[in-house]
């Protein structure tokens, strides 16, 4: 077809529609000046509606700039450092004897214990919340701790919904045995228990050397190799529901390719679910971290990882019992992280549901 | 050079032979279909350019399904789609890919048709880079002539749809359809879903676009007095199936078929004292999964006879370029 | 993040900004909370007692004002209706979306969502017939009816709607005024079959009421709306009924109570025209058979012509014509109605194009002071930029708001 032909048959076009718009012109004044609020604004307003949201973004926020920042502050001590400025202490013992005359002499005898390394401290102006059973500075290694405890839970969740979306994507858009075949998969890995199966590979990966304290990377990794059928799922959900929308039989209509169709048209449109569900996600990821490494399947007690600080109390009754300055903080910092997540996952999802939209 | 452009005016840009489309139900694990629905059933019209069709039906009567199997959003199952000459029934996705530009649909409800978190001017110049209708530099001159002539104000151009009413996104959506410059502009129920006074702008402004861009329409809607506006050739569709087909003159001077007349008669007259006899068909819509036997209409309509609830009628020129299935039709 | 597109960083004045939504947001706080108080609050009776001002009335509706406090704004979505319901008439509220309409039928169901939708001001009176009640609350009997139930004294009182407060509502809904909603296939609960929905009506309305007492009043509403087979109907589940049908059990439903008003919130939209014709034919019949008033609330002039006795035509929020179904159809005053009826496509018009209304109904949010219709009328003049207009009386019972019969009211004032 003649382009150029069309295209001189188009100005002449529709005067008739031109008047219309002249004819349009005076409602402008008016309808120019009303003010809206933009997309991100809408969403932006739902989010902070709601003050639970509020409280979650505070929370996480304030542990990143603990984690990250928290160690450029206070640098007294690294991770690995080991108190060993040592302490004399003294125990007391009442010593009674009667001497020859009958009478009961009692004294008190002092018995030095010198201590090499400065462990199990209370809280003090040196160490503000002690040093644990080998001298280490409790705070610091909450700090370092939390950045792997954050740090494997943000790669795990991404590459967790990577897998999502590329295999949902294809189940979803392509359908067909594509479809019946990724979702069966999805089927299998949904049975398969994760932690018996993470305790082999753990023993696995020690039987193939690698340094313990990439061990946990490496468990994540497989972790997110079992679990991204939840997200392959939402996926494939939110794409077969869009693509029954207008607009994309208004792109099949316009002889799209495939490619444009998902990359412009459908991943944009299940941002919003997948922000969502990987804010959720991470509250758990951080939780499976803190249990593997509960377990012993962390990183070696030498490199702080929230759950490899609270894995002591399992082997020591005596600090469970009495030196809550150990293994309360992490634990603390484990709750305020899911519970974080979680609310803001909570507000996101209010913010960014279509139905909402007003 | 003339005359072939005459020639081509009167030939055909669309010929829709014995189509037939329908929808898997059951499936065996095999992928064998065991039961379907037919959508839709031996439909045939011819459509030349510059000329409107309306498709007229209730719900489930397979007038959408239609448009959309022209268009080859959905494969047929049999019959044959003629799109200017060319056979296009077993194209594949990428043979039309180049002939989509000229085949263009507008959807009823302009509030699922347009992209939520693109904006306007967006939404109307990827089509034009896509098939590089006009060079790149010229693009945006381009869609802001063609939001002008939509009756669409420049300023929309950085707005995103949820800011507008159901009328400027209809205008968009048309917009949309126009900027590969088509020649046939598939309208499902475009005013459905329109408030009366905005139906009429839209309505008009097809009208004008038609006539500037000798655009032809298919244009399906539930609502009689539209379609009768709009079309010069008026079709009546009842569970799929072609009732009755002729020129708008033909139908509503004329209608054969009980059904049309059924239609006629059910629409609200806005004028209090006019108390029309009104023809009320009796009973609901038989599902399109299980079609009665014989005649489709047989169950509602009020002239059955044994023979309609046994046989099906025949779908036959009654009078000169006026057809209709119904036994009865045209005899007296 | 996605959501951030580039647009939304220009400072192009089209967007509201950061200040100014806080600012909103705060007012709106203010506003709602004081509503929801008064919503909740414990009230006498004699605080939401009321007189009618004319008796025959059923309905009288003065000066509401039904507003939605959003993000962006308050929208007045019902800004000022004035209009009244007598009995046993039908009356048609007409106009497009977003004009109010249903948002005025929610008022008076007081179902609208709180806390952004409130009932800001205006009263809404309501002659009702009332079980009249001893000291303790409890119903007064008088007597027993054949099959052994009670019966019970009812007395006619009028509340204002708006002033009640909500935990009071069930005096009126669904027991004096019934609605029949748009949408037939929500409107109904999938895992109830269609009688335990209608019987239930019956038990939460009627005190005393046994289960054979409902199922046969359930059946008779049933064949009363032209079921067949009231039997079948009575023992399905709603997935089972076409569109037509369970429209044709929500009007049962509704009727179950013998209500003084019945609301039709676009009762025939949803359907196909060959089954709409039937439910019309059924609302006109009922119309003679019930004793009570309907409203009907459509956006089809056909529709309105049919049923109505009187028509509220509205704009914007607000009622711009209201008069009889004749004088609204053959002697229409606004420019906008005029404009409504010759815009709609009819089977025996042969024009070739047709009239339309230009432009768009204005943001419902900042509506400006002047006639809201003025940048869409064929008809302004200089007088249209001042003051709302007010309602002027063109006959006794037809009244415009238009600044073009603004002489008649003095010359034509009754």
């Amino acid at each position: 077809m003649e382009t150029e032909e069309l295209k001189k048959e188009n100005e002449t076009v529709l005067d008739t529609a031109s008047e219309h718009a002249a004819a349009v012109e005076e409602t402008e004044p008016h309808e120019k000046n009303v003010r809206l609020m933009s997309p991100t604004q809408m969403v932006l307003r739902r989010f902070f509606r709601s003050k639970l949201s509020v409280v979650g973004l505070v929370m996480i926020v304030s542990l990143f700039l603990f984690c990250w920042l928290g160690p450029v502050v206070y640098n007294q001590w690294g991770q690995g450092d080991v108190d060993e400025t040592g302490k004399v202490e003294y125990t007391y013992s009442e010593v009674t004897y009667v001497d020859e005359n009958g009478e009961t002499h009692t004294f008190y005898q002092v018995v030095e214990t010198g201590k090499t390394v400065n462990s199990l401290a209370k809280p003090d102006g040196d160490h503000p919340l002690g040093t644990d059973k080998t001298g280490k500075d409790v705070l610091a290694r909450l700090m370092y701790g939390g950045r792997v405890s954050l740090a494997v839970s943000f790669l795990a969740v991404f590459i967790i919904t990577f897998f999502g979306v590329v295999f949902g994507g294809i189940a979803g858009y392509f359908g067909g045995w594509v479809d019946t075949v990724i979702m069966r998969i999805c089927d299998v890995l949904m049975c398969l228990p994760g932690f018996p199966i993470l305790l082999i590979v753990g023993t696995l990966i020690d039987s193939f050397g690698i340094k313990g304290q990439y061990k946990i990377y490496y468990l994540m990794a497989f972790l997110t190799l079992i679990s991204w059928s939840g997200t392959a799922r939402l996926v494939r959900g939110q794409i077969l529901s869009l693509r029954e929308q207008e607009y994309m039989v208004a792109a099949e209509a316009m002889g799209y390719s495939a490619t444009r169709k998902i990359a412009k048209h459908l991943i944009p449109n299940v941002m919003p679910q997948l922000i969502v569900s990987m804010s959720l996600s991470l509250g758990s990821m951080i939780l499976y971290e803190a249990s593997l490494s509960y377990l012993g399947l962390g990183a070696p007690e030498k490199y702080a990882a929230w759950g490899t600080m609270i894995n002591i109390v399992a082997e020591d009754q005596n600090i469970l019992q009495n030196y809550f300055n150990i293994w309360g903080p992490p634990g603390i910092c484990i709750i305020l992280a899911v519970l974080g997540f979680n609310f803001v996952g909570d507000g996101l999802r209010d913010a960014l549901d279509p139905k909402m939209r007003r | 050079m003339d005359e072939q452009l005459k020639q081509s005016a009167d030939a055909p840009l669309l010929e829709v032979n014995h189509l037939r489309k329908t929808f898997p139900l059951k499936k065996s694990i095999t992928g064998k279909v065991l039961s379907e629905l037919v959508a839709v059933e031996d439909v045939s019209f011819t459509l030349k350019p510059g000329e409107t069709l309306g498709i007229v039906g209730e719900s489930g009567c397979g007038k959408t399904t239609l448009g959309r199997t022209i268009l080859k959003l959905y494969p047929a199952n049999g019959g044959q789609i003629l799109f200017d000459g060319k056979d296009i029934t077993n194209y594949t996705k990428a043979q039309m890919r180049p002939i989509r530009t000229d085949m263009q649909i507008i959807f009823q409800d302009p509030y699922s048709s347009l992209p939520p978190r693109s904006t306007v001017g967006d939404i109307l110049s990827e089509p034009v880079l896509v098939h590089g209708i006009v060079p790149k530099e010229e693009v945006k001159a381009y869609v802001m002539d063609l939001m002008e002539k939509c009756g669409l104000r420049d300023y929309y151009y950085e707005r995103y749809p949820h800011e507008f009413s159901g009328g400027q996104r209809q205008r968009i959506c048309i917009a949309r359809a126009l900027s590969v410059q088509p020649r046939l502009v598939v309208c499902d129920e475009p005013v459905s879903a329109l408030d009366v006074s905005i139906q009429a702008q839209i309505i008009n402004l097809l009208k004008d676009l038609q006539k500037s861009m000798n655009l032809s329409y298919l244009f399906i809607s539930h609502d009689l007095s539209v379609v009768k506006f709009i079309s010069d050739k008026i079709g009546v569709m009842y569970l799929g199936a072609m009732m009755e087909f002729g020129t708008k003159k033909d139908i509503f001077d004329n209608p054969l078929h009980p059904y049309t007349k059924a239609l006629f008669s059910a629409i609200p007259n806005p004028n209090p004292d006019v108390k029309m006899q009104r023809i009320v068909l009796k009973g609901d819509i038989p599902s399109p999964a299980n079609p009665p036997s014989g005649c489709r209409f047989h169950t509602r309509c009020p002239h059955a006879t044994e023979l309609c609830k046994q046989q099906k009628p025949e779908y036959r020129e009654c009078e000169p370029g006026h057809f209709a299935a119904c036994h009865y039709a045209g005899k007296a | 993040m996605a959501l951030l597109n580039k647009h939304d960083k220009k400072k192009n004045g089209h967007y509201l900004s950061g200040k100014e939504i806080r600012a909103i947001a705060k007012e709106n706080r203010k506003v709602m909370n004081a509503l929801e108080k008064k919503k909740h609050r414990k009230a006498a009776e004699s605080e939401f007692i009321s007189q009618m001002k004319d008796d025959a009335n059923i309905l009288e509706i003065e000066d509401l004002h039904t507003y939605f406090f959003t993000d962006q704004g308050v929208v007045k979505a019902v800004n000022g209706v004035s209009f009244e319901v007598p009995k046993n008439a039908t009356v048609g509220i007409v106009g497009e979306s977003g004009c109010g309409k249903s948002v005025t039928s929610m008022s008076v169901m007081r179902l609208l969502q709180g806390p952004q939708g409130q009932i800001y001001s205006g009263s809404i009176r309501f002659k009702a017939a009332d079980y009249q009640r001893d000291e303790k609350g409890n119903p007064v009997v008088i007597g027993t009816a054949e099959d052994g139930t009670a019966q019970y004294a009812t007395e006619e009182k009028v509340y204002d709607i708006a002033e009640m407060p909500i935990h009071e509502i069930h005096r009126i809904r669904g027991r004096q005024i019934a609605m029949i909603f748009q949408e037939p296939m929500t409107s109904l609960n999938p895992v109830f079959t269609i009688g335990e929905q209608l019987d239930e009506v019956t038990f939460i309305h009627t005190p005393g009421a046994t289960k054979e007492m409902a199922k046969a009043r359930s059946l008779e509403m049933l064949s009363l709306v032209g079921i067949a087979a009231p039997e079948r109907v009575y023992a399905s589940f709603p997935h089972e009924l076409s569109g037509g049908m369970r429209q044709r059990v929500m009007i049962s439903m509704a009727l179950i109570c013998n209500p003084r008003l019945i609301i039709a919130d676009e009762p025939t939209t949803a359907l196909d025209v060959t089954i709409q014709a039937q439910i019309l034919e059924l609302l006109q019949d009922l119309k003679k058979k019930m004793d009570g008033s309907i409203l009907l609330i459509t956006h089809d002039l056909g529709v309105i012509a049919e049923m109505a006795d009187y028509v509220v035509v509205m704009y914007a929020g607000r009622v711009i014509e209201r008069g009889t179904v004749s004088e609204i159809f053959h002697d229409p005053r606004h420019p906008y109605t005029i404009g409504l009826q010759k815009s709609k496509p009819t089977m025996d018009s042969d024009s070739d194009t047709l009239f339309n209304i230009p432009g768009n109904v204005p943001n419902p949010v900042n509506m400006p002071k002047h006639c809201y219709f003025k940048e869409r009328c064929s008809r302004y003049t200089a007088k249209c930029s001042g003051d709302y207009p007010g309602m002027v009386q063109v006959s006794p019972t037809h009244y415009v708001a238009c600044h073009l019969y603004d002489e008649t009211k003095q010359g034509g004032d009754r």
